[in-house]
């Protein structure tokens, strides 16, 4: 009775894919900005921008979206707003009167964005004086990173809780918190989120906020958020780190007029399309941290044998900045002691296992 | 010379498909083709909602039933 | 060969282990189905569309608010990316350039993509300078879509909101509860609710709404009789958003037979789509069937208005979510719609428990949900707010003779599953990415059992070609009825083979014979 069975009909229960939420980080350095002046305004970026996050609602109706400006002394929601400048009470009572022109020639949903986030990044430059900029050529990616992280994690307990999924009391109980929550089970049940940073500053600029960024991929990389990058100018290195982290893309548009098509093709997909498309990743990842006593990207240093905290030069005291684990430095003089390449070889053709390694030769107690 | 018939291919188990030879042996009025492997043989498309109904109503009667009481 | 490898394994592990062991080989089989389960939600819709001359489509895509609706609602997720890739691109995109994008695994994606932009007339190829052949949007459509996404000029493609003074607002609680009433009060009269308690209030429906119902053939009305048919029962068991398309499309099927232009009733159709829930919008500018077109959606709920003379109208929900997946509908409507009735609508919407021993717990006093589980359920018990029942072979026989399907059951239980089931499943470990079903897997097993205990056979129209001379003979256009895909089931000991259509390997058959002598 098994020739001609029900298991081809067989259907998995959940009936319709969960919305992506796409959240993106525009890095509004106003210098950085500057440079890009002849070749991609900012206004005519944020056209571009909008443009894609119009794309991106029109994906699908219960997408979101949120917006988030990496300003130079802060960062900054542009859309949804926290704090919305007339009163928007259930009824819409106030809303439509102060809506006077109404333009029907545009779906409401993207002309709210496009409105708060014009609106909100008006604000903000307006806001912008001369002594913010003065001196300070960086970008608070750290702050716009967490923003955006924190955002996430509000919108993905509450669909869940609309949805009826796993209540996250319930999870949290269980003591395996989170990781049940956004990434065991039902991959396709919860709400796909992605994070897009638009990035026009350079690395040397935000290295000084290299672990709150970095803390912040390892969040991402947890919690399965992949981190797009979009880079305009410079070459960030810790944003290469970020996409290969989390399985996001990287892109450093050599052309930045063509922003448009670049953001259509390579960053529309969401996850789910992302598994059948052939994705522009890099293969060179830069790989260098920033050491934590000076904040110089390096390319070799010294490491905690402890806590793995990273120095340009042997701390003082040959005490740890971090843990103040005392460190036997040795007699490196400053110079960090590299394995030749040729001995490595050598213990390999001797066949001697185990101990080759020149991880295990560092580890204390080895 | 090769040569296409009409018809209805079926795809069944054998126990059913040795039914519907039962039938055919009737009055040869079923089958096209029997196809000679277990679970698949051509039959008239005419005869499909008939075949049906015949064996729906065998298998009522030939298959056992759990017992369906409502008391436990 | 017609029958798939995984089926043959799953027989033979069956074979050896017991009947019982099907689970385990379906599991397996879970994603891929998923996908296919995925497809199958937009299809109404979509098979209507693809039935329609492409001039008609030509004059559909002139409307943005078209081309949006069409671009959400109908494609698969892979064609969404394609049609955005190719939206700002100036040039064509060769086909090698696609099929490189797309991963290697993901072949049957990519097709089905292409083949679905392509009966839409949204993608067509051309060649390039080089004689490439390449991907291109069809142009009203690409216009249309640009300008839904940046802003048209002078268009009113997604409405005008009304300007004139509101004396009473209607809230979108209003709307929701408005929308329920006249959709369940459309259930109701398919069901004959008014058999199970005839006390309550029936609401009035319009004799366009019963004569929509009777040209759909989903009741059949005999003299003062109205009698749900065999296709109505699958009607009222699946969820309201694929229930609005099918009404919808059988509005716009009969407004052609009345003479009304079926694109501008379409495109009227997807401008509701786009249009704002508790906004209210100006009715004058509209046409003469746009306004008749208005007053029919108003008996369904799909749209709201004080009274027919009304300068104004409100969508409600069932028409701002028709574009969009059923999920979101789900929510806010359906919790209404379908739960317990007074219940506000709070966090999920299911009221239905069922166990693994078959019994059914449903926590509602809506006597259209009642009759609907009563189809499939041998209810024994009705409280105030819960009625129990128990789900038996023969229950689930009866409803599959009334030409209910499996399939519609368990989807019916599925969406409407009460929260606890849903918390349950969520907390359970998964199965290699494969969620823990909602439902006890042994009644839905169960009831596809029963249902198959009446589907015993598989039956393919087509053409057995037989009596050939030589196995050389037999190869050749039992090979090329395989490539042609027309080949369901061959022996190569026999020298037979069975083929859905017979008029191309009649044609290669007789150009064989005629090349050999």
């Amino acid at each position: 009775m098994n020739t001609v069975d029900a298991s081809e009909h067989y259907e998995l229960g959940a009936t319709d894919l969960s919305p992506s939420l796409l959240t993106i980080v525009i890095d509004t350095n106003p210098h950085a900005w500057d440079i890009l002046e002849d070749s991609l305004p900012l206004s005519k970026a944020i056209a571009n921008i909008l443009v894609f996050i119009n794309a991106h609602l029109a994906c699908n109706y219960a997408n979101e979206i949120a917006v988030v400006a990496s300003h130079t002394q802060k960062a900054a929601w542009l859309y949804p707003s926290q704090t919305p400048p007339a009163s928007t009470d259930q009824d819409g009572d106030v809303s439509m009167s102060t809506e006077t022109t109404p333009q029907p020639n545009k779906y409401r949903p993207f002309r709210i964005v496009e409105d708060q986030v014009t609106r909100n990044l008006k604000e903000l430059m307006d806001s912008t004086t001369a002594t913010h900029l003065h001196g300070n050529t960086s970008t608070m990616l750290a702050g716009a990173l967490t923003l955006a992280l924190s955002h996430i994690n509000r919108r993905t307990i509450a669909w869940a809780e609309e949805h009826g999924g796993a209540n996250p009391d319930d999870t949290t109980a269980e003591g395996t918190a989170p990781s049940n929550r956004y990434s065991a089970s039902n991959e396709d049940e919860k709400l796909q989120s992605r994070i897009l940073i638009v990035s026009v500053s350079g690395s040397s600029d935000s290295a000084h906020q290299y672990i709150p960024v970095m803390n912040s991929i390892f969040a991402c990389q947890r919690l399965h958020i992949p981190i797009d990058v979009c880079k305009l100018s410079g070459d960030a290195v810790f944003l290469q780190q970020a996409s290969d982290a989390t399985k996001g893309i990287y892109m450093s548009l050599t052309e930045p007029r063509g922003l448009l098509q670049y953001l259509m093709m390579a960053f529309l997909p969401d996850q789910r399309s992302r598994r059948h498309l052939v994705l522009p990743t890099r293969v060179d990842v830069d790989f260098r941290a920033a050491c934590f006593c000076h904040r110089r990207v390096v390319d070799v240093g010294f490491v905690c044998s402890i806590c793995l905290s990273i120095f340009c030069e042997p701390p003082p005291e040959n005490e740890c900045l971090t843990c103040g684990t005392h460190l036997d430095v040795g007699d490196h003089n400053a110079k960090p002691a590299l394995l030749p390449r040729r001995k490595k070889k050598k213990k390999k053709a001797n066949g001697a296992s185990g101990s080759g390694t020149p991880m295990s030769v560092s580890t204390p107690g080895s | 010379m090769p040569r296409a018939v009409r018809g209805l291919l079926i795809e069944c188990d054998p126990s059913i498909k040795s039914m519907i030879l039962k039938y055919d042996e009737e009055r040869h009025d079923y089958i096209v083709e029997d196809l000679d492997d277990e679970n698949h043989l051509v039959i008239k498309e005419s005869q499909l909602e008939n075949l049906k109904y015949r064996l729906d109503r065998d298998l009522d009667e030939k298959i056992m039933q759990l017992d369906e009481s409502e008391s436990e | 060969m017609h029958t798939p490898d995984r089926r043959e394994s799953g027989v033979a592990l069956r074979g050896r282990i017991g009947p019982r062991t099907r689970v385990i080989s379906v599991a397996a089989e879970d994603l891929r189905v998923f996908q296919l389960t995925m497809a199958s939600a937009t299809s109404r819709p979509l098979e209507y569309l693809e039935g329609l001359p492409g001039t008609t489509f030509y004059k559909l895509y002139q409307q943005p608010s078209t081309a949006l609706a069409i671009f959400r609602r109908m494609l698969p997720d892979l064609a969404k990316c394609f049609v955005m890739a190719l939206l700002y691109q100036k040039d064509p995109l060769p086909t090698a350039d696609l099929e490189i994008w797309v991963s290697s695994d993901s072949k049957k994606e990519r097709d089905n993509a292409i083949s679905i932009l392509g009966r839409l007339h949204v993608l067509s190829t051309t060649l390039t300078g080089e004689n490439v052949r390449a991907y291109m949007l069809t142009n009203p459509f690409a216009a249309s879509l640009r300008q839904a996404l940046m802003g048209a000029e002078d268009s009113q493609s997604f409405g005008l909101f009304s300007q004139a003074p509101e004396h009473l607002r209607i809230s979108v609680a209003d709307l929701d509860e408005y929308a329920r009433r006249q959709w369940e009060g459309v259930m109701g009269y398919m069901v004959g609710t008014s058999a199970f308690s005839g006390q309550r209030d029936t609401v009035n429906l319009s004799k366009g709404v019963k004569q929509l119902l009777q040209a759909g053939h989903l009741v059949e009305i005999r003299g003062n009789r109205v009698d749900i048919t065999k296709d109505g029962f699958g009607f009222v068991l699946q969820d309201v958003n694929t229930q609005v398309w099918h009404i919808l499309i059988l509005y716009v099927e009969s407004a052609e037979a009345i003479g009304m232009d079926s694109v501008e009733v379409l495109s009227f159709l997807f401008l509701l789509s786009s249009l704002e829930l508790g906004q209210s919008y100006d009715k004058t500018h509209l046409t003469p069937n746009q306004t008749r077109t208005l007053a029919d959606l108003t008996d369904f709920g799909i749209v709201y208005q004080n009274d027919a003379d009304s300068t104004r109208f409100y969508p409600t929900r069932l028409a701002t979510t028709l574009t969009s997946d059923s999920s979101a509908l789900s929510n806010p409507v359906t919790g209404s719609l379908t739960g317990p009735v007074g219940q506000t609508s709070g966090s999920g919407s299911g009221f239905i428990i069922i166990e693994t021993n078959y019994r059914l717990y449903a926590y509602t006093s809506s006597p259209l949900q009642i009759s609907l589980i009563s189809l499939f359920t041998n209810l024994k018990y009705r409280f105030p707010n819960l009625v129990t029942g128990k789900i038996t072979r023969q229950s689930v026989r009866r409803a599959i003779e009334m030409g209910i399907t499996a399939d519609q059951i368990i989807s019916y239980l599925l969406s409407h599953a009460h929260p606890q089931l849903r918390k349950h499943s969520a907390a359970q470990p998964s199965n290699k990415g494969v969620p823990a079903s909602i439902l006890p897997p042994t009644v839905t097993d169960q009831i596809r059992l029963w249902q198959l205990e009446r589907d015993r056979l598989r039956a393919t129209a087509g053409f057995l070609f037989k009596d050939f001379t030589s196995l050389a003979e037999y190869q050749g256009p039992c090979q090329y009825a395989a490539e042609i895909g027309v080949l369901v089931w061959k022996s190569d000991r026999k020298r037979m083979f069975f083929v859905t259509r017979h008029e191309q390997v009649a044609m290669y058959l007789r150009n064989q014979k005629a090349g050999g002598k």
